[in-house]
């Protein structure tokens, strides 16, 4: 029970931090990242890499670039290396497309990175992924299992308020409100002078790192890694604890993390197999297309609202207006 | 070179799919404006529709015709009680984007629990072959594609010839100005959920025929294909799309027999990738201006 009790906090802590980094880009500024668990898939994969050792002939699992980096570099490298992937997939998609297209673009993104990872063998194992990651200050430690347990949870705890306060922070300086301004009318944050291409940038990259880092905590703790764990719809986990917690909220961020990750999804993983195996998985995705759907309906801005500000803003999924357009709103015809 | 006549009659096959496909998907974009991801979830939903009614004794070809019904209808549901509902509400692109994806998920999860994990495939045989120089085609590949043929001449004739097919054009270009012209929009977006969703049966009956077996991601997975010759020929662009899926299917099926089998969508990605460096609008580029794709 407290081992039961003690990883779903250690999945709490860890989905929280995920979750904080897709807020301050989706939330907080607009960027639409269906691509983010891939992100947390490199940051996962290279703490791997970077703490298992060199690969040898003869190994049941190939990767590249081996090493066995003490405690807590690896995670540092998968924060710097989701963030440098950020940075170039940022440069690519983040140009001056609809947002709709850019969404898409992420979205094939995430696809294929989950094919590549598959099919290229040599890179990270391929489609059985990787396996036996060491546990950070195992040995040294000298816990037994569970308190070792505990400790990696305190330990987690620990990251998550230095994301938490990290995010806050930029969210509510002027840098974040900025950010709003961008997210909420774009032209007219360019209008005043604000460098929205490189504020984006650099939104991106930082959500990135935060995700890098998510993914290593979470690999070194279960120590396994493979592409099944990182497919497209993950993304749509956590896009949905935002949408129903708050979007642009970081509190509400957490509390939707509370609900759907982890109360919704890690507590029901153990309910009896009804019908067949697999049954339960299946209806879960099937209830969290729902959610999102609902909560789009009923509660756009989520359990927790943003704070408004001095102004009254316009809902961040639908436009304010309740008034029926008779036609799909289409974007004002450019001006030549 | 042995190889690469064969990979070109491959990708013939794959690009007549991928066209029925791509056109039923930008036909369906330029009307509504809407881009639906869930496009290659109903896809599979018409194919067990098909499935079903090849269970039950039906021949295949005319399971593919209740296919392209169902998906018709399907769509057209779909659009009118989920999608229409959150447009009416002003949703924004990136909003919409998100509902067709959590669409998606619905349709995806649904089928998987209805029908199990497990393949299926379709009471039919691939008939004889038939040899055209190097390249090998099975009768129901030969079919598949003179379905594509057929199909796009439709939408020709449908697009440029009807005057329904103008009331269309006319909606996708403007549809604040269409409607003051006194064209029922809402009626004109009807027909092409309707006309996309038909498509839309037919590529996914078309895709189990060619790859023998399905599961439910089988049209997740054309997805990317689908959007990558939809976006090099300009989105909303039917006739751009049919050259994108050509230019898709030919390109994959040659880097399949060349590099690497599963790189095949890899090569719909560069392209997609290359395409939105270089020119976002695509091929064709009149209504992707027109809907300000570029920003």
């Amino acid at each position: 029970m407290q081992f039961y009790i003690s990883t779903l906090l250690i999945y709490l802590f860890i989905d929280i931090m995920g979750v904080l980094g897709l807020n301050l880009q989706f939330g907080v500024a607009g960027i639409i990242n269906f691509a983010y668990i891939v992100f947390i898939a490199v940051g996962a994969y290279t703490a791997a890499v970077v703490s298992l050792g060199p690969d040898y002939p003869g190994n049941f699992q190939h990767y590249v670039f081996g090493a066995s980096w003490p405690f807590p570099l690896p995670i540092l490298a998968g924060g710097a290396a989701a963030a440098v992937l950020s940075l170039v997939v940022g440069v690519i998609s983040l140009r001056r497309l609809r947002s709709d297209y850019q969404a898409m673009v992420m979205l094939v993104l995430s696809l294929i990175a989950t094919l590549v990872a598959s099919n290229a063998t040599g890179l990270v194992n391929g489609p059985a992924g990787l396996a036996t990651i060491p546990q950070p200050l195992y040995d040294q430690l000298g816990l037994s299992p569970l308190d070792y347990q505990w400790a990696y949870a305190g330990w987690a705890a620990f990251l998550t308020v230095v994301v938490f306060l990290f995010v806050q922070g930029i969210t509510r300086s002027p840098l974040g409100r900025t950010l709003r301004a961008m997210r909420d009318n774009e032209r007219a944050a360019s209008a005043l002078g604000k460098g929205v291409t490189a504020l984006r940038l650099m939104v991106f990259v930082v959500g990135g790192f935060i995700a890098g880092v998510s993914g290593a905590v979470f690999v070194e703790f279960i120590q396994a890694w493979s592409p099944g764990s990182w497919l497209y719809p993950e993304t749509f986990v956590f896009l949905a604890a935002i949408l129903v917690g708050g979007a642009g909220n970081n509190w509400g961020a957490m509390v939707g993390t509370l609900l759907v990750p982890v109360g919704f999804l890690e507590a029901t993983r153990y309910l009896p197999a009804i019908f067949y195996q697999g049954f339960i998985e299946a209806m879960q995705w099937v209830c969290v297309g729902l959610l999102i759907l609902l909560f789009l309906w009923f509660r756009p801005n989520g359990l927790f609202p943003e704070q408004p500000g001095r102004f009254r803003r316009r809902p961040l999924i639908t436009g304010g207006s309740t008034r029926v357009p008779a036609v799909p709103v289409a974007p004002p015809a450019p001006v030549d | 070179m042995q190889q690469l006549i064969p990979a070109v009659g491959f990708g013939l096959i794959t690009a007549s799919i991928l066209a029925i496909a791509a056109v039923g998907f930008t036909l369906q974009f330029s009307v509504t404006n809407i881009l639906n991801l869930a496009y290659g979830d109903i896809m599979t939903a018409c194919a067990f529709a098909a499935y079903i009614a090849n269970q039950a004794g039906v021949n295949i070809w005319i399971s593919l015709v209740v296919a392209a019904l169902f998906g018709a209808v399907f769509s057209m549901l779909i659009n009118r009680f989920v999608y229409f509902g959150f447009v009416r509400r002003g949703t924004k692109l990136f909003g919409m984007i998100i509902v067709t994806i959590a669409v998606s998920l619905i349709i995806q999860n649904l089928l998987l629990a209805i029908f199990r994990p497990t393949f299926f495939s379709y009471h039919a045989s691939a008939g004889a072959s038939y040899h055209l120089g190097s390249m090998v085609f099975t009768a129901s590949q030969l079919a598949i594609m003179a379905i594509a043929v057929v199909a796009m001449l439709l939408i020709h004739v449908l697009l440029t010839q009807t005057k329904l097919g103008k009331a269309m054009r006319a909606t996708a270009t403007n549809p604040g100005l269409a409607r003051s012209c006194g064209i029922a929009t809402d009626q004109v977006i009807d027909v092409a959920w309707l006309i996309s969703g038909a498509l839309c049966g037919v590529a996914g009956v078309a895709v189990v025929l060619n790859t023998a077996t399905f599961s439910e991601t089988t049209g997740a997975g054309f997805l990317v294909p689908i959007i990558a010759a939809a976006v090099l020929g300009g989105i909303g662009q039917p006739y751009g799309a049919m050259l994108g899926a050509l230019t898709i299917g030919i390109a994959g099926e040659v880097a399949a027999a060349l590099i690497n089998p599963s790189y095949k969508d890899v090569i719909a990605f560069l392209i997609l990738i290359v395409v939105l460096l270089v020119r976002p609008q695509g091929i064709l580029s009149e209504i992707a201006a027109a809907k300000e794709v570029t920003a």
